[in-house]
C-alpha cells in the first residue's frame, strides 16, 4: 500500500473513533425516546393504569380521537393565531429596528448589544417580568391607566386580551433575533447598489423598495421560519402568564399535551398530539433547509 | 422608516441618535423594572406613584440567601456545567471527523441535528419521564445533564465543524508526512487553533442548560430542583413575595447577561443550527 494509501486508512479510522460515541449517545438520547415516544402513541397508557403501556389492541385509536377532540382542535388554533400573529410583528419589527441601528457610528455599535438582553433572558425570567406587568397592583401600566382614567381590564384573565398579552411579551422576547439576523444581512449591500440608485435621483423610500427590500427578503423569510418553529415551544410565557385560560383561549397544543401527560395522566393519548405537533415541526425545518440550501447555491 | 438604509454610510444623525436611544429606553424597560423591584422592599414595591429616588435594600437577596434557594442555584450550575462538559467531550471529535470527511451523509446528518435542535422539548420528557421513573432517575442532577446532552451535543457538532473547517489541511499534512498519528495531531495541532471556538460554544451549550425551564420543571421535585423552577415556586407556594420574585429572577439572568455578552458574535448560529451556516 502507498504512503498516501495507509494514511487515508488512518484517517479513516480515526473518523470512526471520533464519530461513533456521538452518535452512539445521540441514538440513545433522542433517537430512542423518538421511537418511543411513537410507540406509546399507539397504547392507550395511563400512569394509573400500567398495563395500558403495552396494550397495542387498537394502535390508531389515539389518532382516530384527534379530529373530535375540540380541546386539540382549538389548539391548534390558537397555535396559528400565535404563531401568525407574533411572527409578523416580529420579523416586521425587528426589520424596522434593524434599519434604525444600520448605521456608521460607535455608539450605536456599543448600543446594538444593549438591543439584544430580551433575547438572551432565561425564558422563565422573560415570563416573570411580564407577570409584573400584567399583575395590576404593581404593575407600571396599570399605575399609567389610572392616571389617564382609563379601567384596564385584568389582561391576563380576559378572554379578549389573554392571547394578546402573550403575544405581546412573545414578540418582546424575540424581536431581537429577527433583528439580529436583517442587521447582518443589511450590511452585506455593496454600497455602489445604493449609490447608483441615488445617482439616478431615486427617493430613500424608492432605494429601501427596490434594492434593500429584495436584498433582505429571503432573510426576513428564513428568520420569520425560525421563528415559526420555535414559537411551537412557547412554554413558560403561558405557563406563568395564563395557564392556558381563561378556559382555554392561550392553550397552544405544546400546553394541551403537557396538560394532557402531566396533569390527567393521559400519557398515550398525549403522545399521539406530540407526534402530531412533532411532525409539523419537521415538515417546517424541512422547509427551512431546503430554503438555506438554495439561497446558499444562488449565492 | 424609509431612511433607515441608509445608502451612503455617512454618520448617524442626531435625530435618529435620539431615536435609537428612545427606543431603547422603551424597548428595555420591562427588565429594569424587574431589576429595580429586586432592591425594593415589599411596602415600596406597592407604592404608587414609584418613588424616584429610594434607598435600595438587599434584603430579598438575603432572605433567598437563607432560604432554599442557594441548593437550586448549585444543581442549575451543576447540570448546566456536566452536560456541556459531556457534550463537548462527545461532541467536539465528532465535529473534527465531519469537517474533515466529505461522505454523502452529511446533509442528512445536519438535518438529524436540526430536528433535534427544533423538536418539542414536549416530544423527550414523555420517554425521559417514564424512562427515569422506571431506573430512579427522576429529581437528580445526573437526569438533567443526560437530557441537557440531547439538545446540547448536537448543538456542539453543528457549531464547531466551521471552525474547523477553518484550519488548513497543509498544517495536518506535513504532520502526518512527519509520521505524527492523527490523534496527536488532531490533539496538539487542531485543538488549540480552534480554541476560541470551543468557548464560544461551550457558554452557549451552558446558557441553553441554564435557561431550560420545562426539563427541570416535570423531571425534579425537591433534590435537584433548578434555580428557574425555584423562582417560580416563590409565586404558587410562597405567596405573593414579589421582592424575592424579582430578586430570584435577577440571580437567574445574571450569569446569563455576563456570559451571552461574551459570545453575541454566535448568538445567531447557535439558535439557527443545522440550516443556515452561522
Amino acid at each position: 500500500m502507498s504512503e498516501n494509501g495507509l494514511v487515508d486508512a488512518a484517517r479513516r479510522r480515526f473518523n470512526a473513533l471520533a464519530l461513533a460515541p456521538s452518535l452512539i449517545v445521540l441514538f440513545m438520547i433522542a433517537g430512542l425516546p423518538a421511537i418511543y415516544l411513537v410507540v406509546t402513541s399507539l397504547t392507550p397508557f395511563q400512569l394509573v393504569n400500567p398495563g395500558s403501556s403495552t396494550d397495542f389492541s387498537s394502535p390508531l385509536r389515539n389518532y382516530r380521537l384527534l379530529p373530535d377532540d375540540p380541546r386539540f382542535v382549538n389548539s391548534l388554533w390558537v397555535q396559528a393565531k400565535l404563531s401568525f400573529w407574533g411572527v409578523l410583528f416580529q420579523v416586521l419589527l425587528g426589520m424596522l429596528l434593524a434599519l434604525l441601528l444600520h448605521t456608521q457610528s460607535r455608539i450605536v455599535e456599543f448600543a446594538r448589544t444593549f438591543f439584544l438582553i430580551p433575547m438572551v433572558l432565561p425564558p422563565i425570567v422573560v415570563a416573570v417580568i411580564w407577570k409584573l406587568i400584567y399583575t395590576p397592583d404593581i404593575s407600571p401600566l396599570y399605575y399609567a391607566a389610572s392616571l389617564l382614567n382609563v379601567a384596564m381590564p385584568s389582561l391576563t384573565s380576559s378572554v379578549d386580551f389573554a392571547l394578546t398579552a402573550i403575544i405581546v411579551a412573545d414578540t418582546w422576547e424575540w424581536l431581537p433575533f429577527t433583528f439580529l439576523m436583517v442587521l447582518a444581512a443589511l450590511q452585506t449591500i455593496p454600497d455602489e447598489f445604493s449609490e447608483a440608485a441615488l445617482v439616478d435621483g431615486a427617493s430613500r423610500l424608492q432605494i429601501f423598495y427596490y434594492v434593500t427590500l429584495p436584498f433582505i427578503a429571503p432573510v426576513l423569510v428564513i428568520s420569520g421560519m425560525f421563528r415559526l418553529i420555535d414559537s411551537v415551544k412557547a412554554f413558560p410565557l403561558i405557563f406563568l402568564l395564563t395557564g392556558g385560560g381563561p378556559g382555554s383561549v392561550t392553550e397552544v397544543t405544546n400546553y394541551y399535551a403537557y396538560l394532557l401527560a402531566f396533569d390527567f395522566n393521559e400519557i398515550g393519548y398525549s403522545s399521539s398530539v406530540t407526534v402530531v405537533l412533532l411532525l409539523l415541526v419537521v415538515a417546517v425545518s424541512f422547509g427551512v433547509v431546503w430554503m438555506g440550501r438554495r439561497r446558499e447555491a444562488m449565492a | 422608516m424609509s431612511g433607515g438604509s441608509g445608502p451612503i454610510r455617512h454618520s448617524a444623525s442626531w435625530g435618529r441618535l435620539a431615536a435609537i436611544g428612545v427606543t431603547l429606553i422603551v424597548l428595555l424597560s420591562p427588565f429594569l423594572w424587574l431589576l429595580q423591584m429586586s432592591f425594593k422592599s415589599n411596602d415600596l414595591i406597592l407604592q404608587f406613584p414609584p418613588p424616584l429616588i429610594f434607598t435600595p435594600t438587599l434584603q430579598n437577596y438575603t432572605s433567598l440567601w437563607q432560604g432554599a434557594f442557594p441548593a437550586s442555584f448549585v444543581n442549575s450550575l451543576m447540570s448546566a456545567s456536566f452536560s456541556t462538559a459531556l457534550a463537548l467531550v462527545l461532541g467536539v471529535p465528532a465535529a473534527y471527523a465531519l469537517s474533515r470527511w466529505a461522505g454523502r451523509g452529511k446533509h442528512a446528518l445536519g438535518f438529524a441535528i436540526l430536528v433535534t435542535r427544533m423538536a418539542p422539548p414536549i416530544a423527550f420528557t414523555i420517554p425521559f419521564f417514564l424512562f427515569y421513573r422506571w431506573i430512579g432517575l427522576l429529581d437528580t442532577v445526573t437526569g438533567l445533564v443526560l437530557v441537557y446532552t440531547s439538545f446540547n451535543l448536537p448543538l456542539v457538532i453543528w457549531m464547531m465543524q466551521p471552525f474547523f473547517d477553518t484550519v488548513p489541511s497543509s498544517l495536518e499534512e506535513a504532520a502526518l508526512v512527519d509520521g505524527a498519528p492523527i490523534r496527536v495531531i488532531f490533539l496538539e495541532i487542531v485543538l488549540p487553533m480552534v480554541a476560541p471556538g470551543i468557548a464560544a460554544t461551550a457558554i452557549l451549550c451552558f446558557l441553553y442548560a441554564w435557561n431550560d425551564f420545562f426539563f427541570a420543571l416535570i423531571l425534579t421535585r425537591t433534590n435537584a430542583r433548578t434555580a428557574p423552577v425555584a423562582v417560580v415556586n416563590f409565586m404558587n407556594y410562597e405567596g405573593w413575595e414579589w421582592g424575592k420574585i424579582a430578586a430570584g429572577g435577577s440571580l437567574v439572568m445574571a450569569p446569563v447577561l455576563i456570559f451571552s455578552l461574551a459570545v453575541r458574535r454566535y448568538l445567531v448560529s447557535g439558535l439557527t443550527a443545522g440550516a443556515v451556516k452561522g
